[in-house]
Order: structure tokens, then C-alpha cells, then sequence
């Protein structure tokens, strides 16, 4: 390795490979994916056994809107790690450790974008549709 | 330390003791050979050869459309050709492909020697060839399956004769192929990467790699367990997909979905990643927004899993259940949206050179957005209830495939074409190529949508004249042949002799990454010193780079024990933690493949005695393999890796490849799994006598008792892992001695509990059948490889310190113990609970 690598010592402890997971980018897709099957299988299972509609709804809206809230909580952590406003640097292309670290938190940032958008649009249709037909 | 020389002599003698340890086999030992970049050649080849019988096939169908009331087929040879032509053209070429094409390149990309399990792959590759040859060879003997490549129940399953049963098993096996592959492909992209490659600088291919090998984990299996349900109705009657007793063809249609929509994205990714590699190439900067890609790429892979009802919206679901997936099939858009700005962003503020893969790519682009557009039609229920099952869905379905896989492929070809076979393919003939195919398919298909709208069902073997539909369906030929005239000159282009060109430049396109340090002339080796990489782009950031991987700078320059071995690094940050030994050419791979063949393809034709013959002859085959093979002890334990790097020889759990291996297949076999215990509560929302009046249940103290078994069977299998740790080995053999037997009183409780059942009579006591049969075969196997680990440690290959064998066996154990209790806790606790 390069000397510029050692000076950096401390870095690479502050950024060390045991607290990164690649698991973690994928929390907001992953809530995503709970929230879908549970909105599908919920509402599959109380039309087929006739309960009552009008709780369920309610019960996946509230649902929803926690889904939202935790993915909200995993953008809020992925922004935080990516720190854009103080690197200034949104693109993370060298391979040093805090790139790597930065990089992770925007990939999580920008997947926890696109679950929330996921989960408003499944969402809808329990606004929208008002029972089983 | 990089910048000293290395003496002439010595580097020399380093290469050539590398080229004699992975020298690839001569003469009719060719077919031994285990290298990636061979076995990856004919893995493309047999996937392309599938590729054109299945186009023959088209080309059939087409003569047969040409005009009204044709009758060149019959209308049983047209169902058929048209479910063999879409069954090779997805099992057979789209997703062994992808596997084909990353197994020949991603060690190239990651400057790898091989691929961390080669003989594995050389063992799919088998699979493939064998499995394929039998699917479509079906068709000579005019016994192929008929019943449309998505095989719905009942019309498959009362379907007479073989074809069905051709199609289950023989896909299933080809399935378990691609599921080895998958694993080997992430594992390589995990372990195998080059020093200093952090996750946040590898090659976007890499990325697409792991997320589709992922989506096939998750993906594949359902739709094995469904061909395990659907086998269990076609060969003893189960009642399954058999509404008369309980049983529901919908969960087929779940099962198969679950399956077949990501394999669309399955099969549109890996393509996307050859248009990630090209675009930066000749746009000649980094790729733009590579965050981005890899969103959109991880994104796509999650939201596609929510898709698979849009293929059943006229099945009379509720229209709120149908809302959802409409919802998501547009929420999909938008990861793939985001992945073709990013490219076109590279595109305009690059230097673009029209190369000849760049021509491909843009024609892909061309023909996927057109179906695209149409896709965001059909996601939504009303539009789609019109055009269902009609041509529009064939023309938006050719639309996405050729565009999303045909084309891209073709542009990989090209441009990776000089790295595969160190020559260059003819500019003049791709042209020729690339018009013929991209008007040919316009024409062909752009009709289609028409004939649809015009009401002309798909699947129809002839039509009557007068509805409008003639001239369209005469055009739609007349393109057909046309895209086959295209295809004609790619093929012979692809496999014109070339040996008069003159030697080829090594960098021909001057690409950023690291696959171009390949050696010209070929050299079997992988690369010549395994580089430490700090950028993207490491050729265009680090110009001395080449030169040093030749003069063996960098790691691995040697071969001191004659050994093949490739550098296994840590996942995130790819710091190298281990010289791994991969093995050589070898025919138990052949054996292995041959036999499991057999397993597979005599139950077809219900002769059991000889399956059962070559599922033994296949297990000895591959315990042989992994005996003589796999976690060998060292003759030292650590070693010179180069640059003044000493690495363990051997690891043993997380820190190996195989425990890593094992992890993914077995989350797959989850996967199968937990769609088992999926269809068992399917039948209980789905259907009203689920389980039926007076129905007979597991007896529940033999459940309880498998279940308590199988406890003490993990108990002693991590104990056995534990003490051998600990040196006490006698402990430890003990325990192993104890544990299979526990694990065989466990499966015995549990099938003996549904003993009285008869599984014929209703889906209930069938499925309570089924997931015991499924727990006994998985403990099956387990008490296999307990024994494997007992002689282990008998015979000196498992010790104290290696005992990797052990770890995988635990690892295993986790999860079959974990089905098996899920599975006594269905069988023993629904009864109450329904
Ligand atoms: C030479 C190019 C091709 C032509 C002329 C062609 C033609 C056709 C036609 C006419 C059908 C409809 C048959 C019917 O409904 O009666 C069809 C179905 C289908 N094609 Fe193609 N095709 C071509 C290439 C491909 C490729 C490259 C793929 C996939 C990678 C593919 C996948 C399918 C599938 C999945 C079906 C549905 C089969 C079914 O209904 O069971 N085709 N093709
Ligand atoms: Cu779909």
C-alpha cells in the first residue's frame, strides 16, 4: 500500500470494515418488501375469509404510514453517513476507506428514496379501492 | 517495494512454473478442463446453439402464420413449437447467458485466476448441456411439452404423455444448475476481488452480478418448489393443482410468477451490465452517477418481486389486490428509468465513438424503451384486460426481450470478443449485422401490436382470412426472416476462421478496467500478478499499472507448489485474507453431471429403479469430488502471497469461501423452502374446506417427537464443531456418531406421523406429505455429510485446526433444523389452529 494510505491510520479505524455491512443499504428496499407482502397478504386473506374491510384498511394505513417513518429513519442515517455538505464530494470514486464509507450511505440514501416512493405507491390503492369486488 | 525490479531469471522461471500449474488440458482431455475462460466458452456456445434451434422454431411458427388458414404444422406440432420456442429461449438461453457470460468474465474484471469454485462450474455447465439436449431434443421425437412455457395447471397436468414431465424435470434440473452458478458468481464477487477493490469501486458489472445472482436465489426456488408439487401430482397423483379435491391451480400460477417476473429482470440486467461496461468506454469517462446505477440496479431487483401478478390480473382476484401490483409495476419504472438517463448523462458529455457495440447498445436502447412504454400500458389492470393473451403481449414481450437481452448481448459480443478470443470480429459484417437485425425486428414485430389491438389471440395455429389480420401476419414473416438473415451474418461472423488477422492490440477500445490486462497471445493463467487497484478505471488512472502485473509485481507471481490458487479478499474492503487453492481439470465432473442427469431424466419415463441407481452413483461422485478436492490441509500454514505479504493457507468458517457457498445455497433452499409452507396456507385462505371435514391429522406426538429429535440433533452437530475446536476430538466423533442417528429418528417420526394420511385423497393430507418428505430428504443429506465429517476426522482431513468441513455441515444444520421445526410446528399446531 501507498504511504498517503498510513497517514490516514485513524481514518481507516473510523471507518473500519466491521461496522459496514452491505446488508445495510438494502433496510429501505427491505421495508419496502414487509410492507407489500403484509399489505397483499392481509388484504388477500381478509377477502377470501370475509373480515371485516374497513378495519383492515385502517389498520394498513397506519401500518403504511410507520413504514414510511422507519424509512425515513434509514434515510435520515444513510444522509447522515453519506455527508455530503461536509466532503462536498457526492461522487465517492477513489477507493480510500471514508469513499467507501460515504458511498454506502449514499447508496442507502438514494434506496431508502425509492422505497418510500414504493411504499406511497402501494399504498394508494388502499385509499383508493373501497373494498374487496 | 512495487518499483523494484524483478530479475529476468527469476520472473521467468515464476512463469513458467504458473503456465505449467494452469495449463489447460490437451487433445479429448479438452473437455476436462475446468478454467472459466473455457468452460465459459462453451457454456456461450451451448446457449447460443439453444438460441438458434429456438429461433428455427420461430422462424416455423412464422411460416405457419404467414397466410389465413395455413397448414404446414398441425395445430399439436404449433403448440409445441411455440412452447418449446419460449421455454429454450428463457431456461435455455436468456438466464444461462447471463451465468455463461459473467463465469467468462468477472474474474477478468476482478483481475481473479479463476472463479473460487471452478470445478462447480464445469459441474453446471454439464447440467446445462445434459438437461438442455434432453428439453429440446423432445422435440424430434414429437413428445415435447405443449401446454405454453408457463406450463398452467390442469391443461399441463392431464396433459398426456411425456412433455409435461419433460419440461418439470428436466428445467428443474437445468434450475439447480443455474442456482450453483448464481452461488459461485456471488461468492466470487465477494471474496475473489483484487486488493484495495472496495465495494465503491467495482466495476458496475460486479454489481449487477450480485444483485441478480441474489434475485435468482430468491427467484429460482419457488418455482422448483411448485415443480416439486407439480412432479408429486403428475407421477403419484397428488392432488395439487386438483380443484375436485381441494387443490388450486392459482397456486401454480403464484409459484410460476413469483419466479417468472424476476426473471425478467433476471434476464435484463446482466445485459444493462454490459451496456454499464461499454457506455463509459466509449463515451470515454467515468461512468456518470455510478451511485446511481448501483440504486437502480439494487432497486430493480427488490421492487421486481412485487410485480408477479400483473401476469394474472384476469384471474378474478380482488381488483384491491390487483391495485397493488399495478402500483408497483409502475413504481418499477422508475429505478429502470434512472438507469437509462445515467447512461444517455455519460453519453452526451462524453466523446462518443460509434463503435460497433455502441451501434447494438443504441439499437437496444431504441427497441427497449418502445417496450417499455408499452409495459407501463399493460401494468395497468383495465388496458391489460383488453390486450390480454392477445399479440400486442408477444410484441411487447419481444420488445423488452430483444432490446433488454438480445441486443446488449450482441454488443458484449463485439466489444468483449477480442478479450475472449484474442481476435477482432468484422465493422463490415456487424453492420450488415445490425441493419438486417434491426429492421428485420421492427418489421417483424412492430405490426404485432396491431394484430393484437385487431383482436388476434397468441397461441392460435392458424386463423381464418377476412379479419384484417392477413397482410399484418404476412409482414411479421417477411421481418422474421429478415432478423434471421441478420443472425446469420452475426453467427458467421462469430465463428469464421479468423487465424490469417494479425495479432490484436491488447486494449482495442482503451477501456478503464482491469479485464484488458489480459495477456495477447492467451495465456491460461487469469493474470500474471494479481494488482492492487485504487480506482475505478484503474487502466486510464494508473498507466504503469500493465507493466507491472507482467513483471509479476504485484501479488500471487508464482506457483512455488505447483498449485492452482487465486487471492480471497474481505468483503467490503477487499483486504486480502487468504491464498485460496482452486482445483484443476478433472472427469468426476463429467460423472457427477452424467449421473445426476439420470436422477432427473429417467423419472420422465417413470423408471425409477434406474433413478435411483444414478442419484446414489451421483452422490458417490460428488463426495468423492469434495473428498480429494476441497479443504485440503495444507503443507504449510501460511505463505508468500508477494509484495512482503504472508496469508493464511486455509479458512475455516466465515473467513472461507465454502462456508460463504454454503450460506447462499442454503438461503435459496429456504427460499424453497418457505414457498412449501407458502402453499400450505394458500389452501387455507384460498379454499373452504381447507382442512377438510372430518380429515385425519399428523399424529402429534410423533411430531413432537421428530421435533425434539431433530433439537438434539443440532445440539450434538454444533457440539461435535465445538469440541473439535477444543482438541477433543474423541468428544467430538462421539457426537457425531450420535447426531445422524437422531437426525434419522427425527425424518422417521415425521413421515411415520403422516403415515396414515392418504395423500391422494385431498390437498391436505397431501401437503403435510410433501413438507415431510421435503425435511426427510434434506436430513437426508445431512446425515450424509455428518459421516463425511466423522471420516474426516478419522482419516486426518478434519483436525482441530481445519475444520472447515464442519463449519459447513453446522452451517447446513442451522437451517435444515430450522424447516424441520417449522415443519413439525404445521403439522403438529395447524390442526388446532384452523
Ligand atoms: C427470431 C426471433 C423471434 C421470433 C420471430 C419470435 C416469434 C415468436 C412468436 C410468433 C411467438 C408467439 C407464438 C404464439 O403465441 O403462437 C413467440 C412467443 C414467445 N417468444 Fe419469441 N420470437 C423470437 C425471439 C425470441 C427471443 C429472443 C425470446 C426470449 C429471449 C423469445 C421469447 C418468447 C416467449 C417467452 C414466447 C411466449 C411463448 C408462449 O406463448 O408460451 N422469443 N415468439
Ligand atoms: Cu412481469
Amino acid at each position: 500500500m501507498t504511504e498517503g494510505n498510513k497517514t490516514r491510520r485513524e481514518d481507516q479505524e473510523e471507518f473500519a470494515e466491521a461496522r459496514a455491512s452491505l446488508m445495510k443499504i438494502t433496510l429501505g428496499p427491505l421495508i419496502w418488501a414487509l410492507h407489500f407482502v403484509c399489505c397483499y397478504g392481509v388484504v388477500a386473506v381478509t377477502c377470501a375469509k370475509g373480515w371485516d374491510y374497513g378495519t383492515v384498511r385502517a389498520g394498513l394505513l397506519i401500518f403504511s404510514a410507520g413504514a414510511l417513518g422507519g424509512i425515513a429513519v434509514v434515510g435520515w442515517a444513510a444522509w447522515r453517513q453519506w455527508d455530503v455538505s461536509h466532503t462536498a464530494d457526492p461522487v465517492n470514486r477513489l477507493g480510500r476507506a471514508e469513499d467507501r464509507y460515504h458511498f454506502l450511505g449514499h447508496a442507502a440514501f438514494l434506496l431508502s428514496i425509492i422505497s418510500a416512493i414504493g411504499v406511497v405507491f402501494v399504498t394508494l390503492p388502499l385509499v383508493l379501492i373501497g373494498g374487496c369486488q | 517495494m512495487l518499483a523494484e525490479p524483478v530479475a529476468r531469471d527469476i520472473a521467468e522461471a515464476q512463469a513458467e512454473r504458473l503456465r505449467a500449474a494452469w495449463a489447460t488440458p490437451k487433445g479429448w482431455r479438452y473437455v476436462t478442463a475446468v478454467n472459466n475462460t473455457e468452460v465459459g466458452k462453451w457454456y456461450c456456445l451451448t446457449a447460443l446453439v439453444f438460441m438458434l434451434l429456438a429461433g428455427v422454431m420461430a422462424l416455423i411458427i412464422r411460416l405457419q402464420l404467414a397466410v389465413p388458414e395455413n397448414d404446414l404444422v398441425s395445430a399439436d406440432r404449433f403448440n409445441q413449437l411455440f412452447t418449446m420456442h419460449g421455454s429454450a429461449m428463457m431456461f435455455l438461453f436468456a438466464v444461462p447467458m447471463f451465468e455463461a457470460i459473467s463465469i467468462l468474465l468477472l474474474p477478468g474484471m476482478l483481475g481473479a485466476r479463476d472463479m473460487p469454485f471452478p470445478r462447480l462450474s464445469a459441474f453446471g455447465y454439464w447440467c446445462f448441456l445434459i438437461g438442455g439436449i434432453f428439453v429440446i431434443g423432445s422435440i424430434f421425437f414429437n413428445v415435447a411439452p405443449r401446454a405454453g412455457w408457463f406450463m398452467y395447471p390442469p391443461l399441463a397436468t392431464m396433459d398426456e404423455g411425456p412433455g409435461s414431465d419433460i419440461w418439470l424435470l428436466g428445467l428443474s434440473f437445468i434450475e439447480v444448475a443455474s442456482i450453483a452458478a448464481a452461488v459461485e458468481l456471488i461468492v466470487g464477487t465477494l471474496k475473489c476481488r483484487p486488493p484495495g477493490m472496495r465495494v465503491n469501486i467495482m466495476p458496475l458489472y460486479a454489481w449487477y452480478v450480485l444483485v441478480v445472482g441474489g434475485m435468482i436465489l430468491f427467484a429460482f426456488p419457488p418455482l422448483i418448489a411448485g415443480d416439486f408439487l407439480f412432479e408429486l401430482e403428475r407421477s403419484f397423483d397428488w392432488p395439487f393443482f386438483d380443484p375436485t379435491r381441494g387443490g388450486d391451480p392459482m397456486l401454480w400460477q403464484h409459484l410460476f410468477w413469483i419466479f417468472g417476473h424476476p426473471e425478467v429482470y433476471i434476464i435484463f440486467l446482466p445485459s444493462i451490465a454490459i451496456a454499464a461496461m461499454v457506455v463509459p468506454t466509449v463515451a470515454r469517462r467515468p461512468m456518470f452517477g455510478y451511485s446511481w446505477i448501483v440504486l437502480s440496479a439494487v432497486g430493480t431487483g427488490f421492487l421486481s418481486f412485487g410485480l408477479w401478478v400483473h401476469h394474472m390480473f384476469t384471474t378474478g382476484l380482488p381488483s384491491i389486490s390487483l391495485g397493488f401490483f399495478s402500483a408497483a409495476s409502475e413504481a418499477v419504472v422508475i429505478p429502470t428509468g434512472i438507469q437509462i438517463f445515467a447512461f444517455l448523462a455519460t453519453l452526451l458529455v462524453g466523446r462518443v465513438r460509434m463503435t460497433l457495440p455502441m451501434l447494438w447498445i443504441s439499437g437496444a436502447l431504441a427497441i427497449f424503451t418502445m417496450g417499455g412504454l408499452t409495459g407501463v400500458m399493460l401494468a395497468l389492470a383495465p388496458f391489460d384486460f383488453q390486450a390480454h393473451d392477445t399479440y400486442f403481449i408477444v410484441a411487447h414481450l419481444h420488445y423488452t426481450l430483444f432490446g433488454g437481452m438480445v441486443f446488449p448481448v450482441i454488443a458484449g459480443v463485439y466489444y468483449f470478443f477480442p478479450f475472449i478470443q484474442k481476435r477482432l470480429m468484422s465493422e463490415r459484417l456487424g453492420r450488415w449485422a445490425f441493419w438486417l437485425t434491426f429492421s428485420g425486428f421492427n418489421l417483424c414485430f412492430l405490426p404485432m401490436h396491431l394484430t393484437g389491438l385487431l383482436g388476434m389471440p397468441r397461441r392460435v395455429y392458424t386463423y381464418p382470412t377476412g379479419l384484417g389480420w392477413d397482410w399484418l401476419n404476412l409482414i411479421s414473416t417477411v421481418g422474421a426472416f429478415v432478423i434471421a438473415a441478420g443472425f446469420s451474418v452475426f453467427v458467421w461472423d462469430l465463428i469464421r476462421p479468423k487465424h490469417r488477422q494479425p495479432q490484436i492490440p491488447r486494449n482495442p477500445w482503451d477501456a478503464g478496467t482491469l479485464e484488458w490486462t489480459h495477456d495477447v497471445p492467451e495465456e491460461a493463467w487469469g493474470v500474471r500478478s494479481i494488482p492492487h487497484v485504487s480506482t475505478r478505471y484503474p487502466l486510464w488512472d494508473e498507466p504503469q499499472m500493465l507493466d507491472r502485473i507482467d513483471a509479476g509485481r504485484y501479488y500471487l507471481p508464482d506457483a512455488q507448489e505447483g498449485k492452482r490458487e487465486t487471492l480471497v479478499t474481505s468483503v467490503i474492503d477487499a483486504v486480502p485474507v487468504q491464498v485460496q487453492r482452486v482445483t484443476g481439470p478433472t472427469w468426476i465432473t463429467l460423472w457427477a453431471a452424467g449421473f445426476t442427469g439420470g436422477a432427473f431424466i429417467f423419472p420422465t419415463f417413470h423408471w425409477y429403479p434406474p433413478a435411483i441407481l444414478c442419484g446414489v452413483l451421483a452422490i458417490c461422485c460428488i463426495i468423492g469430488w469434495l473428498w480429494t478436492a476441497t479443504a485440503q490441509v495444507p503443507e504449510a500454514d501460511s505463505k508468500d502471497a508477494g509484495l512482503g505479504l504472508s496469508l493464511p493457507t486455509y479458512a475455516a468458517g466465515p473467513a472461507s469461501v465454502g462456508w460463504w457457498a454454503m450460506w447462499i445455497t442454503m438461503l435459496g433452499d429456504a427460499t424453497a423452502f418457505a414457498s412449501l409452507v407458502f402453499g400450505f396456507f394458500f389452501y387455507w385462505t384460498a379454499s373452504p374446506d381447507f382442512p377438510p371435514a372430518g380429515a385425519l391429522h399428523p399424529e402429534a406426538r410423533l411430531v413432537g417427537l421428530a421435533a425434539l429429535a431433530f433439537a438434539a440433533n443440532w445440539a450434538l452437530t454444533v457440539g461435535a464443531r465445538w469440541l473439535n475446536r477444543r482438541s477433543h476430538v474423541g468428544g467430538a466423533r462421539l457426537c457425531l456418531i450420535v447426531a445422524p442417528l437422531a437426525a434419522a429418528g427425527g425424518a422417521t417420526a415425521l413421515v411415520w406421523s403422516v403415515l396414515s394420511l392418504d395423500p391422494t385423497s385431498h390437498v391436505y393430507p397431501a401437503i403435510h406429505w410433501a413438507l415431510a418428505v421435503w425435511v426427510a430428504v434434506h436430513a437426508g443429506a445431512g446425515v450424509i455429510m455428518q459421516f463425511y465429517c466423522l471420516a474426516g476426522s478419522i482419516f486426518g482431513k478434519l483436525t482441530p485446526r481445519y475444520d472447515a468441513d464442519i463449519w459447513n455441515v453446522s452451517l447446513f444444520w442451522h437451517f435444515v433444523t430450522l424447516s424441520a421445526l417449522v415443519t413439525c410446528a404445521v403439522l403438529g399446531l395447524a390442526p388446532e389452529a384452523l
